[in-house]
């Protein structure tokens, strides 16, 4: 399996981070990076700003790495996506600049993640927990997406009349189709991997706690065949393309939105805000479980089916007895 | 060049989720606090607003000409501040706090390290200090003011506005006041009044957080 001689550890990976963890396997050229933003699990200005100084040292040194592995950890959640408190932060001192700033510097990430193959490189990402909105916009781009069974991922902006900026709409045309796109942006409900699997969004589906090892099965697949499957991941973007373009003009369309958001929207983001915080306070329930209850406050009558276009359950249903504690 | 609002944003943003990041606050965010500890939040925080004018007045009166505009927003400001301390002892009575107990209450050596600042830094450091210390509270309260209210309704069982018209207000109000706020910080341009106002905002954010700590 092993072809070439074992890559010494870039220089840069010495760099100080505080939200991220790298590592570094010589056998395969491969960089894995583990996230851990505090308070919340999200992206922060300055988790971005981390991520983005990792992938500007890997595009300066072309060739060095081969292989990059993005995983969480923190027990439970891969990523709960923008920053809520900054949005309404932005959002109410009426700041576009800074807001279209920060969803700039988000596009600049999955934009990265996108043209990865031409960089010689081929990504690979493991969801073990709750990713949310721009946390499941970001592993799109990935070229191999891993969730473990237990982990859920939607796009619930359109419950505070938003809607996901960052490349949500690209990815999951290219990847689902419009269909699945139009279904799971404008519902704003929450998937099991499962679910997601069935819709073409995730690669491979593996029980909780044998991520690690699928992570290894694809790498150690790819490896041999890097070259002919990094020619053919640039091929497919020729096939069907994200443009930056148009990455832009949806962000700038996002910021113009945002900017719209009344009272009672900030509100419902804070409520999320507020729970993602309670999350990480070391609560039982957070995010996810007031996205249910969102859900279930705007639309009670037509979830109480529970029927799905698909012929689902809803990822929800499960949980909702207990609301009526 | 980032207009200066968004750079401040940036270069701040770390100790904003400190702030975020204590746990302190987290679990009054989260939960609440009991009455005691809200009784002691309110008792501090009578300190920052009966001190809030006499810093931005100080600072306004050595504000150099080529800043007038921000003189002008500190005027303006002041006028609106004035009287909200009396907005604290109404949610402090609410909660069971008469006036005289208020009054003689001794402000926490963080309240005083806070205040402290704000005067020595509007004094000595750069008039345009006062700026970040708003943009520290002002964000305070309008991004966790909304949240960590509604847990101390849910906690203390206040009904209304009862107690918690102070936070609650300032939550919606700084929304208002942090757009104006922005505007004015977009008009700082040299370089040595832009550090001095983030320093400022990341010193309050700091001991704001050592008051929370505290109570």
């Amino acid at each position: 399996m092993k072809q070439d001689r074992p890559a010494a550890a870039p220089r840069w990976l010495a760099r100080p981070y505080k939200y991220i963890r790298l590592d570094w396997d010589p056998e395969f050229s491969l960089l894995r990076s583990r996230t851990c933003v505090k308070p919340i699990q999200c992206y922060s200005l300055a988790a971005l700003s981390e991520l983005n100084q990792v992938f500007h040292d890997v595009s300066s040194n072309p060739g060095e790495v081969k292989h990059y592995v993005m995983t969480s950890d923190v027990t439970g959640v891969f990523n709960f996506g923008g920053d809520l408190s900054l949005f309404v932060l932005l959002i109410r001192a009426r700041d576009v600049e800074s807001l279209k700033l920060y969803g700039r510097r988000c596009v600049d990430l999955v934009w990265w993640l996108e043209t990865a193959s031409q960089r010689g490189l081929h990504t690979t990402v493991l969801v073990q927990g709750d990713t949310l909105g721009g946390g499941l916009e970001c592993v799109m781009p990935f070229h191999k997406v891993i969730f473990e069974r237990s982990a859920q991922a939607g796009f619930p902006e359109v419950l505070f009349n938003l809607f996901p900026g960052m490349g949500g709409w690209n990815f999951t045309i290219r990847k689902a189709g419009f269909a699945v796109a139009n279904e799971m942006i404008l519902s704003g409900r929450l998937y099991t991997a499962d679910q997601l699997y069935r819709r073409s969004l995730v690669d491979l589906v593996v029980e909780d706690g044998e991520g690690e090892a699928a992570i290894d099965q694809v790498v150690r697949a790819v490896h041999p065949r890097l070259r002919g499957t990094l020619a053919a991941l640039q091929a497919r973007r020729f096939a069907s393309p994200v443009t930056y373009e148009s990455l832009l003009a949806i962000v700038d369309q996002w910021t113009e939105t945002a900017m719209r958001l009344t009272d009672r929207d900030l509100r419902l983001m804070e409520r999320l805000a507020r729970a993602q915080v309670r999350k990480a306070g070391g609560a039982d329930e957070g995010a996810v479980e007031e996205i249910k209850r969102m859900e279930l406050d705007t639309a009670w009558g037509e979830l109480r089916s529970g029927d799905t276009a698909w012929g689902e359950e809803r990822t929800g249903i499960t949980e909702w007895g207990g609301l009526n504690h | 060049m980032l207009p200066f609002f968004a750079d401040l944003v940036v270069r701040t943003d770390e100790t904003r989720r400190e702030f975020e990041t204590n746990p302190v606050v987290l679990d009054a965010v989260a939960r609440g606090m009991s009455v005691e500890r809200y009784r002691k939040l309110l008792l501090e925080l009578y300190h920052v607003v009966w001190h809030f004018n006499p810093v931005c007045a100080a600072a306004a009166s050595r504000m150099p000409d080529s800043h007038r505009q921000i003189r002008y927003f500190l005027y303006d400001h002041m006028q609106e501040e004035s009287g909200h301390e009396e907005w604290v002892m109404n949610d402090l009575g609410a909660v069971g706090v008469t006036p005289d107990v208020a009054r003689a209450y001794q402000p926490s050596v963080q309240m005083l390290a806070l205040n402290g600042y704000n005067y020595w830094a509007a004094d000595r450091r750069h008039p345009c200090t006062a700026l970040g210390m708003m943009y520290a509270l002002e964000v305070i309260a309008s991004v966790y003011g909304g949240p960590f209210t509604a847990a101390i309704k849910e906690s203390l069982l206040l009904e209304e506005e009862r107690g918690i018209s102070f936070i609650s207000s300032h939550a919606t109000m700084d929304a208002e006041h942090m757009a104006e706020l922005r505007v004015v910080l977009n008009t700082v341009h040299d370089d040595e009044a832009r550090d001095a106002v983030t320093e400022s905002a990341i010193v309050n954010f700091h001991h704001f957080t050592r008051v929370f700590e505290a109570v």
